[in-house]
C-alpha cells in the first residue's frame, strides 16, 4: 500500500516526464487508415522509464496509466468498428462474392452429427458473422499487440483478448495455457480486473438502432479528443477511471443511459 | 444432444495439442483427426440417408487460412505483422465459432421438432450466447439478402413450403422473451426489440410467400 501511494503521489510528475516524448514517438508506428478514429497514444517504451532512474513504484503507476490508455482506445475502436460495419451492410448489393465460402461453412456446420438441414439462407448469414467475429477478435489482440509494444500480432495476443472477453469463453481451450498464464501475470499488476469489467460492458450496451444515432457516434469519438487532453494532465488512473465513463455515456441513447445503470 | 456437441467441441483442443508436437507426430495426429472426422462423416452419411463422402478434407475443417488473413488485415494498421500461429489460432476461432452457435441453433430446432437450421435460428442462438452486438447488422444483411436474392432463391427450387417454414420460425423468435446469457449484458433487449421494429418488412415477406395461415398455428403452439 505504501508503495501503492507513493507512486499514485508521483503520477503527475511521470505525466510531464512521458508527455515530451511521447508526442513525437506517437506520431510514427501508428496510422488508422482502415478505421475511423483518432490516432493512438503510443507510451514511453519500459528502457526510456529505466533510464530515467524512477523507483519501480512510478514504473508501476506508468503502466496503469498506460493501460487505461490503451482499453479506452480500444472502447473507441470498437465502437468506431461496429457503427462501420452497419453502415458497410446498407450499402451491400452483392451476395454472391462472400469473404467465406459457403460450403465450406456448411461443411462445419454439418461436422456435428445432430445436425439434420440447413436453410440456404443460415450459411449466408454466417459468412458475414464470421467476417465480423475475425475482425472483432483481430481487433481486440491487436490492442494486446501494441500494449507489448510490438507490430506482429502473436499468439499470446489472441489468448490475451479471449481471456478479456466474456463472449470468447468458448475459445479458451483452443489456446494453450502458458499464453493465458503469461496473460494472467502480465495484467494482475495492473488491476485488471475492475477495469476490465466496465470497459467491457460498454460495446455490448452500445447499440446504435437508427442512423441518426451513427452520427451521434461519431460525434462521441470526436468529443474524445478534448477528453483525453485533461486526462493526461491530470495523471490519476484512479480517478479517471469514473470521470471517463460519465463522459462517455451521456451522448448514446437514453435507452442506453437507463441499461448502464443496472450493471 | 448436449454429448454430441459436447463431443464437437473436445476435438479442437486434439489439434492445438497437435500443434505443439513434431512435425511427424503432428501428421500423426492429424491423420487421427482425418479418420475421425471420416467416421464421423460416414456415420452422418448413414444417418441423414445424403450421398457424402465419406472422406473428409483436413482443410475442410477451418476456413481458407487467405481469406481469413485478408479480413484481418482489414482492421490492422498497414505496418502490422501476423505471424503464423496467430494464423492458424484464428482459424481454429472461426470454426470453433460455427460449431459453437450452430450447437445451440440445431438445439432450438430439436427443441420445437424442427429439422431445418434457419438464419433466424442462427440469430437467435447468437444473442442467446452474448453476441448482442451482431444481431442487428446481420439483420439488415439478412433483409437486405432476401430483397436482392429471393427470386433467385426460389428459381434455384428450394419448395415454397420451406419458405412457409422459415416464416413461422420467424413468428415463433418474436414471441419469448430473450435468454440472458451473461448476466452482465443487459443490452440483449435491444437487438429484440430491432426484431421487433423490423416487423413490417417481415410481414411484408410472408405476404410475397402467402404464408399468413401457416403461421398462425406456431404462435398458438408457442403460446
Amino acid at each position: 500500500m505504501d508503495n501503492q501511494g507513493h507512486g499514485h503521489g508521483q503520477n503527475p510528475s511521470m505525466g510531464i516526464v512521458g508527455n515530451g516524448p511521447q508526442l513525437p514517438y506517437g506520431s510514427n508506428p501508428y496510422q488508422a487508415s482502415h478505421i475511423t478514429g483518432s490516432p493512438g497514444m503510443v507510451v514511453a517504451s519500459p528502457g526510456t522509464i529505466q533510464s530515467t532512474g524512477q523507483p519501480a513504484a512510478t514504473q508501476l503507476g506508468q503502466h496503469q496509466l498506460a493501460y487505461q490508455q490503451q482499453q479506452q482506445q480500444l472502447q473507441q475502436r470498437l465502437q468506431a468498428f461496429w457503427a462501420n460495419q452497419y453502415q458497410e451492410i446498407k450499402k451491400v448489393t452483392d451476395f454472391k462474392n462472400h469473404s467465406l465460402p459457403l460450403a465450406r461453412i456448411k461443411k462445419i456446420m454439418k461436422a456435428d452429427e445432430d445436425v439434420r438441414m440447413i436453410s440456404a439462407e443460415a450459411p449466408v448469414i454466417f459468412a458475414r458473422a464470421c467476417e465480423m467475429f475475425i475482425l472483432e477478435l483481430t481487433l481486440r489482440s491487436w490492442n494486446h499487440t501494441e500494449e507489448n509494444k510490438r507490430r506482429t500480432l502473436q499468439k499470446n495476443d489472441i489468448a490475451a483478448a479471449i481471456t478479456r472477453t466474456d463472449i470468447f469463453d468458448f475459445l479458451v481451450d483452443i489456446v494453450p495455457r502458458e499464453d493465458l498464464k503469461d496473460e494472467v501475470l502480465a495484467s494482475m499488476p495492473r488491476g485488471t480486473v475492475p477495469v476490465t469489467g466496465p470497459a467491457e460492458a460498454l460495446p455490448y450496451c452500445y447499440i446504435p438502432p437508427q442512423h441518426a444515432q451513427q452520427v451521434g457516434a461519431a460525434g462521441v469519438m470526436m468529443g474524445n479528443k478534448p477528453v483525453m487532453d485533461p486526462y493526461a494532465q491530470q495523471s490519476h488512473p484512479y480517478n479517471m477511471a469514473p470521470q471517463m465513463w460519465p463522459q462517455l455515456l451521456p451522448p448514446p441513447p437514453p435507452e442506453q443511459q437507463q441499461s448502464s445503470p443496472d450493471q | 444432444m448436449e454429448t454430441g456437441g459436447f463431443h464437437g467441441y473436445r476435438k479442437l483442443p486434439n489439434t492445438t495439442s497437435g500443434l505443439k508436437l513434431s512435425v511427424s507426430d503432428m501428421n500423426m495426429n492429424m491423420r487421427q483427426q482425418q479418420v475421425a472426422s471420416s467416421d464421423q462423416n460416414c456415420s452422418n452419411h448413414s444417418a441423414a440417408g445424403e450421398e457424402n463422402e465419406c472422406t473428409v478434407r483436413e482443410q475442410d475443417r477451418f476456413m481458407p487460412i487467405a481469406n481469413v488473413i485478408r479480413i484481418m488485415r482489414k482492421i490492422l494498421p498497414p505496418h502490422a505483422k501476423i505471424s503464423d500461429d496467430a494464423k492458424e489460432t484464428i482459424q481454429e476461432c472461426v470454426s470453433e465459432y460455427i460449431s459453437f452457435i450452430t450447437g445451440e441453433a440445431n438445439e432450438r430446432c430439436q427443441r420445437e421438432q424442427r429439422k431445418t437450421i434457419t438464419a433466424e435460428d442462427v440469430l437467435w442462438a447468437m444473442s442467446k450466447l452474448g453476441f448482442d452486438d451482431y444481431i442487428e447488422p446481420l439483420t439488415m444483411y439478412l433483409h437486405r439478402y432476401r430483397e436482392l436474392e429471393g427470386d433467385r432463391t426460389s428459381m434455384r427450387g428450394e419448395p415454397l413450403g420451406k419458405r412457409t417454414v422459415e416464416y413461422a420460425t420467424l413468428a415463433t423468435a418474436f414471441v419469448p422473451p430473450p435468454f440472458h446469457h451473461h448476466n452482465g449484458y443487459f443490452g440483449a433487449a435491444m437487438p429484440m426489440g430491432t426484431y421487433v421494429r423490423e416487423t413490417p418488412p417481415n410481414a411484408a415477406s410472408s405476404h410475397h410467400h402467402h404464408g399468413i395461415s401457416n403461421a398462425h398455428e406456431p404462435n398458438a403452439r408457442s403460446i
